[in-house]
């Protein structure tokens, strides 16, 4: 449990630092440095830990998630629309991909995080809801021994189409979550989908729960990425999966500087023309260069406790599916 | 002495193996805060200028409730227009003043309560009357982002403030009718690209009696009084709230309206 303790001791800090200014004002001496080797230490610590990147700005890590949570308040609406025009839609392939190299089969227990308007889940119950289905076609062909309470079951639809699988969808915006029910709903999706609204860097969820945990283009968003990582490792059980779907580093240098004119060109206007939001739009393609390239990701993955992590780069390594077990 | 000098000039040297800053701008964009002229500019590329234009021309067309791509329109294309309109405002007294004092038209910055207690057919009262009657706010103007010259950028603000002011000086509602009759007087006067393009493509989303209308009175109307009447834009119309409409329509030349819009849309 890295993430509460490591909060813990934050506090701590905090209350120490706080104490010891407290001290140094009544002689009147305010702006006096505490000194010792832990007021030093507390400082750089503080000083550290401050300051983080919000696309090609530096802001202060408190900022930093405020800012995030409005970017995506004020692009939900659109998201998908927006998504479509900016990748020429091809995220969708991308997104069929994650979850052809997931091959859930029915009785996985999902969380996709940062999962929003909902695309891995509905892919993900698409999937294993057409695997139950070709499931049962083969039983029948095959004339195995149904029980007959199997066959009663099948009579009176009271079998699981699901196969008890579930999807449990986290995001800590409510606007997304919101788009996302409304298209689950629009699209007819009921059973075995759940929505809640939380932190990446702090799930509220117990420890061995869940089979797969996905985020896909939510993970460099997060201010904490280790910190996400390490509610993955918590929150999976042992043999679970780890999968991230994500920008990273282009690999080809020709089609790098075609993806860089057509990022920093191109995204914000349409940002602009469509959503009326260029700023957004920018933050998002800047946030894409400031999130760490393949293999420093993998190395990320590994240090949070994941084992046999790999990475598979698609379209030139304009995206990356990194992978890894909790053993 | 010297190698302090070299100290403090070092930031301003790119560092070894860059790639050249016009290649970089080109492939990704302007840094956060360098060449920002005035809040809320955000210095763009010729080729994003032209984007820019394109998509916002498309979508101001699709759906013309998107008041803010007709702004951006504007913005991208009026370089030139907007250039002509500073050198007209420069050459007359009371425009250098504007372009010195820079008032803007704000909620803020008017003074409602003495607007409401001049007198009847004053400017002011006119203004608060076509405000009230319309239901629009002088705040609802989006703040001017992609033209890159200080000065400009508050031409083309003043020009989307006085907007209002046109509609007043005109007798034309908000109605779709009423803001093309006053797009065709702006692109008289202006002869910045959006009016122009906002004049001949407004029509194709009018029914045809409207049409009609538009074609046979109120536009060689609207074309012949801003051929007529100087630059509307040299008013500093803050300090002639008092002025009569009739008196100010008159020393522009402003004849009264063929008939009344309302009645029609």
């Amino acid at each position: 449990m890295a993430a509460p303790r490591s909060c813990a001791l934050w506090s701590y800090c905090g209350r120490r630092w706080s104490r010891l200014m407290r001290c140094c004002e009544l002689p009147g001496l305010r702006s006096s440095w505490p000194g010792g080797p832990l007021g030093a230490r507390q400082l750089s610590q503080e000083k550290q830990a401050t300051e983080t990147h919000f696309g090609f700005e530096t802001v202060s890590e408190e900022e930093k998630g405020g800012k995030v949570y409005h970017v995506f308040e004020s692009v939900a609406k659109k998201y998908d629309v927006m998504n479509d025009m900016m990748s020429l839609g091809i995220h969708r392939i991308w997104k069929d991909l994650l979850l052809w190299k997931m091959r859930p089969f029915p009785g996985t227990q999902l969380l996709d995080v940062a999962g929003g308007t909902g695309d891995i889940a509905f892919r993900f119950l698409n999937y294993v809801q057409a695997q139950h289905k070709g499931k049962q076609k083969r039983q029948l062909r095959a004339q195995q021994n149904l029980s007959w309470e199997e066959i009663a079951k099948k009579y009176q639809n009271e079998e699981d189409p699901l196969g008890g699988s579930r999807v449990v969808v986290c995001d800590i915006n409510k606007e997304m979550l919101k788009i996302g029910k409304q298209k689950a709903h629009a699209r007819g999706y009921k059973a075995g989908l759940a929505w809640v609204l939380g932190d990446a860097e702090e799930l509220p969820f117990d420890d061995d729960k869940f089979d797969v945990y996905t985020i896909a283009f939510g993970i460099r968003n997060v201010t904490h990425i280790d910190q996400a990582l390490q509610e993955a490792h918590r929150v999976l059980k042992p043999g679970g999966r780890f999968l991230c779907l994500e920008f990273s580093q282009v690999n080809n240098p020709l089609i790098s500087r075609l993806y860089d004119l057509y990022s920093f060109q191109v995204i914000p206007v349409l940002g602009e023309v469509i959503a009326g939001d260029w700023k957004s739009y920018q933050y998002l393609v800047e946030s894409i260069r400031q999130f760490p390239p393949q293999e420093e990701f993998k190395e990320m993955i590994e240090d949070a406790g994941f084992e046999k992590v790999t990475y598979e780069s698609l379209t030139s390594g304009i995206v990356a599916i990194h992978s890894g077990f909790k053993l | 002495m010297a190698t302090l000098l070299r100290a403090a000039l070092r930031p301003l040297r790119p560092p070894p193996g860059h790639r050249g800053p016009a290649a970089d701008v080109l492939l990704r964009g302007v840094r956060h805060g360098a060449g920002q002229l005035y809040p809320e500019h955000i210095p763009t590329s010729p080729l994003q200028k032209v984007l820019l234009a394109a998509g916002s021309a498309g979508m101001a067309l699709y759906n013309p409730y998107r008041h803010d791509m007709v702004a951006v329109l504007g913005e991208t294309t009026g370089l030139r227009a907007l250039k002509v309109l500073r050198d007209q405002m420069k050459r007359d007294p009371e425009g250098a003043q504007i372009l010195q004092e820079r008032p803007r038209i704000l909620l803020s910055t008017l003074d409602l309560d003495k607007l409401r207690s001049l007198p009847e057919g004053s400017l002011g009262q006119e203004y608060l009357r076509f405000l009230d009657v319309n239901r629009v706010s002088p705040d609802t103007r989006a703040p001017t982002r992609f033209v890159d010259d200080e000065e400009l950028a508050y031409v083309i603000q003043r020009y989307r403030e006085v907007h209002d002011m046109l509609h007043t000086l005109l007798g034309m509602p908000t109605n779709m009718l009423g803001e093309i009759v006053v797009k065709w007087f702006e692109a008289v006067q202006t002869g910045l690209p959006m009016c122009i393009l906002g004049a001949l493509f407004g029509p194709i989303r009018l029914h045809t009696q409207g049409l009609q209308v538009l074609v046979s009175e109120l536009i060689p109307w609207a074309v012949q009084n801003g051929r007529r009447a100087p630059c509307v834009f040299n008013l500093y119309y803050e300090r002639r709230w008092e002025q009569p409409l009739r008196a100010l329509r008159e020393e522009l030349g402003i004849t009264d309206p063929p008939m009344l819009v309302r009645a029609l849309a």
